[in-house]
């Protein structure tokens, strides 16, 4: 273990030094403070909005912001990180993160940037074989009004607790201030404590004292086995570390769901963790657990039946765990959908009548609305026939629910209509291409992929499309949900028989003519602990890249924002993300051509709302006669989705950007990260002065 | 010894050689910042990118596939993310960020020459032209080669 006190800002105490001096009354103290608007958790706050209702900065001056302040990520680990996702906590003045290639917990004064105590692990072995590495998304606060405590989970699976003040750890929580998260939990994490598969890179939560923590395996289109370890959710309490409840994601012989995986596959499957954000509606005492795909994300062969609750949105008792609720959105898993966001909690008004609802935006571009008390749909979701595939020993749902409202807001299938078609000629090499797959709406299942026909399913809104992680947010004032979509994100999925050297399932992703292979995810053995990667073998032919000449394959938007009003289940507006791609814009076959901006094909662009603004930035470089190599931080009129402003970074947005109010000043911080440009967290406000 | 070596070092710098050298040098590098050569000049063999092909199915393919879109989140090295990553930097800077970070896990166990040949691969699956000379295994050579994502139109 590193620790380091760099030093602390006493903020309270200078303010009340200052306040002394001056003979001001100790309630001015007070309305002082009050000014300062704080961003707690990592959505902001625990119903997931990622909203502040501050203007300073607005459409007006958003062109003048100006860096206030930045720390670059490298030495947070002993290799620098191009993988920067978090979104600090701002409490009291001071910024918390998670940071580097350690993941390391770092506490920065949040008018400076000044470097106020920095918290890593070393964990050997047991972090180097972790299935989700690189810093991770962020950590929770907590406190009683007395004591100040950060949470945070290390790559190699143990929850630390740490004084907020010093960065030390809180040796009455816990073993010494660490839970071995790999122990305690229903199971046997196998093989071992060391290199058993099971880790998480989200932010843990802290609701009324409970701290709640999911799990996240390696990318699961590949996995060696269909016997993995389960991704249950516990929670803690935040005092002394003690364990209240456990959920079962795959339950238990004798608990309901069960009998949704035929054959006793529930004994043997894995995954079905909680690896996005959890929300809670902390007045109800319910938390909304977004669950995800179970062993594996394209072949259910080895787990026929429904499979609850792997992708299913399922609402638990705060004080025991106890589910009150679910409503599985995908029935059998095919298709890597998972539930990539955090619930949304919205307080609406559907036909008259206020209803306390979850909204919930998805890879598959639809927005699911419930009750959250009760779990009913707000407009009816149907079932609806969806095509049987074809994959031996697969089996397949018969239905999907589909909602009736709000409309998709995200491509979610590929028919020859969404290929390129900025001319004929490049729409006939488009259909050229996409005549290798299979095609089709939503829900349209993978193919065992074939040389002469199909290499496999094309996809949109599956593995990387739509709303991924990031999530969406929302204006309680306007209960208006916004959210990123990839709306180009192709997915080819194919499945081929598995080696027995590689896998026991009988089918994994892969390209009929290429080597069957393991992928790996994102970040794992990319962290300081990471030891040597094993050696690959030759491959074969079989490739098709998906884009004509380099550009993309489907036809623009790539990437969208859409504002989508809850009271009426409709979009209000949706525009194109992101500055159009050099690769577009100066393309020889498109020169002379008057092309709208398309959009990014990215996944990872994650938005903030305030009193006026939609703020996000590209998620992509790009060199334009407006501004240098770099990316926008751009800001719309979330009224109508106008761009009223935008800010140069040097590097893409990797992590949701987030704002706080202090001293009177308004900042937006942001992660950037890609390509040559290491992890960074920017601080943007305005100047002082002209 | 300070009293001995600062006369010595002083001539040293108002030699006409020296002068001339470093004339010389100054123009290379107004010549390089200009970079006049780009991944669509030919800056590598066939040789190389096989050479470099078999090397990355060893020990970059388990991460990035073995079609280079990357896995899952990890970083595709084909397409429009990558592309928009790398266009309007140089080879060098690509060969920088394989040297400071790869392989994931094993920092420093390919050579430079191993890296150059990998990233004549990664050229060459992206459709970059294939030359008569390779690339070559100093940074500050290929930090002279720009990398432009779309292929430049004839003037």
């Amino acid at each position: 273990m590193i620790m380091e006190r760099v030093g602390r800002l006493k903020c309270l105490s200078l303010i009340g030094c200052v306040v002394a001096c001056l003979g001001l009354p100790a309630t001015s103290v007070a309305q002082w403070k009050a000014k300062d608007t704080e961003w707690p958790s990592y959505a902001a706050d625990l119903a997931g909005t990622r909203y502040r209702a501050l203007d300073q900065i607005n459409a007006a001056n958003f062109n003048d912001l100006e860096i206030a302040w930045r720390i670059k990520t490298d030495n947070f680990g002993n290799r620098p990180e191009y993988k920067l996702e978090g979104t600090p906590l701002m409490v009291n003045g001071v910024l918390y993160a998670t940071a580097g290639s350690r993941r390391a917990a770092i506490a920065v004064d949040a008018a400076t940037g000044e470097l106020l105590w920095v918290h890593g692990e070393h964990e050997g072995a047991r972090g180097g074989a972790a299935p989700r590495q690189l810093s991770g998304r962020g950590l929770a606060y907590w406190s009683d009004g007395k004591e100040e405590r950060i949470l945070y989970v290390t790559p190699g699976y143990q929850l630390i607790c740490l004084d907020a003040k010093t960065g030390v750890r809180v040796t009455g929580f816990g073993n010494k201030g660490a839970i071995d998260l790999k122990q305690d939990d229903d199971q046997e994490i196998l093989p071992d404590l060391t290199s058993g598969e099971i880790g998480i890179q989200s932010a843990p939560v802290v609701a009324k004292n409970t701290i709640i923590i999911g799990a996240a395996f390696r990318e699961g289109m590949t996995p060696k086995s269909m016997r993995n370890n389960k991704g249950y959710v516990r929670g803690f309490d935040v005092r002394t570390g003690k364990r209240l409840w456990i959920f079962h994601t795959i339950p238990k012989k004798g608990e309901l769901g069960y009998d949704t995986w035929l054959n006793g596959s529930a004994e043997y499957t894995g995954n079905t963790g909680v690896w996005s954000q959890v929300t809670v509606d902390e007045e109800l005492g319910l938390v909304y657990l977004p669950v995800e795909s179970p062993t594996n994300d394209f072949y259910g062969g080895h787990r026929k039946g429904n499979n609850l609750f792997g992708e299913t949105l399922v609402c638990v008792d705060l004080r025991t765990g106890q589910r009150k609720w679910h409503f599985q959105l995908v029935h059998h898993p095919l298709w890597d959908m998972d539930i990539s966001a955090a619930p949304i909690l919205a307080d609406i008004t559907v036909d008259g009548k206020a209803v306390k609802a979850v909204a919930l935006p998805s890879k598959q571009g639809f927005l699911y609305v419930f009750d959250r008390v009760t779990g009913k749909p707000v407009w009816p979701i149907e079932e609806k026939q969806v095509e049987a595939g074809t994959v031996p020993g697969e089996w397949y749902s018969p239905t999907q629910p589909i909602p009736t409202r709000p409309p998709a807001y995200s491509r979610n299938g590929v028919l020859e209509s969404d290929l390129i078609d900025f001319t004929p000629e490049l729409h006939e090499r488009g259909k050229a291409i996409a005549s290798k797959y299979h095609l089709g709406p939503v829900f349209t299942p993978p193919t065992e992929s074939k040389v002469d026909w199909p290499l496999g399913t094309l996809t949109v809104g599956t593995a990387s499309g739509g709303t991924n992680w990031p999530g969406g947010s929302y204006d309680p004032e306007t209960h208006t949900v916004y959210a990123f979509a990839c709306t180009a994100c192709a997915e080819p999925i194919g499945l081929v028989r598995a080696p027995k050297t590689v896998s026991d399932m009988n089918y994994i992703a892969g390209t009929a003519g290429e080597e069957v292979t393991i992928l790996r995810g994102p970040g794992e053995n990319a962290g300081a602990d990471s030891p040597m990667p094993p050696k690959k073998r030759s491959a074969g032919g079989g490739y098709v890249a998906l884009n004509v000449d380099g550009l993309p394959l489907l036809k623009p938007p790539y990437g969208t924002i859409s504002a989508i009003n809850l009271d009426k289940g409709e979009i209000v507006w949706q525009i194109a993300h992101g500055e159009t791609p050099d690769v577009v814009r100066n393309h020889a076959a498109l020169k002379g051509m008057n092309i709208p901006r398309t959009g990014q094909e990215t996944y990872n662009i994650g938005t903030l709302v305030t009193k006026t603004l939609v703020i996000a930035g590209d998620g992509q470089i790009t060199t334009t006669s407006e501004h240098p190599r770099g990316a926008m931080l751009r800001a719309y009129d979330k009224k109508s989705g106008k761009e009223v402003g935008a800010v140069y970074m040097p590097a893409p947005q990797s992590g949701s950007p987030m704002t706080y109010m202090m001293d009177g000043k308004q900042y937006i911080v942001v992660a950037v990260s890609a390509g040559a440009y290491s992890g960074e967290y920017i601080a943007f406000s305005l100047p002082a002065s002209e | 010894m300070m009293d001995r070596w600062l006369p010595r070092w002083g001539a040293a710098v108002l030699h006409p050689y020296v002068i001339c050298f470093v004339v010389v040098m100054v123009a290379r590098a107004q010549e390089g910042a200009s970079t006049s050569r780009s991944v669509w000049d030919g800056v590598y063999t066939e040789e190389q990118a096989k050479r470099g092909e078999e090397m990355y199915r060893k020990e970059c393919a388990s991460c990035h596939g073995d079609t280079l879109v990357g896995g899952g989140g990890a970083a595709p090295l084909t397409g429009g993310t990558f592309l928009s990553n790398w266009n309007g930097l140089t080879v060098g800077d690509l060969f920088d960020r394989i040297r400071k970070t790869m392989p994931q896990g094993a920092l420093g166990k390919l050579t430079k020459q191993q890296d150059a040949d990998v990233l004549a691969y990664l050229l060459s699956f992206n459709k970059f032209p294939v030359g008569k000379t390779e690339l070559q295994k100093q940074v500050e050579f290929l930090k002279e080669i720009r990398f432009e994502a779309t292929k430049p139109v004839a003037k």
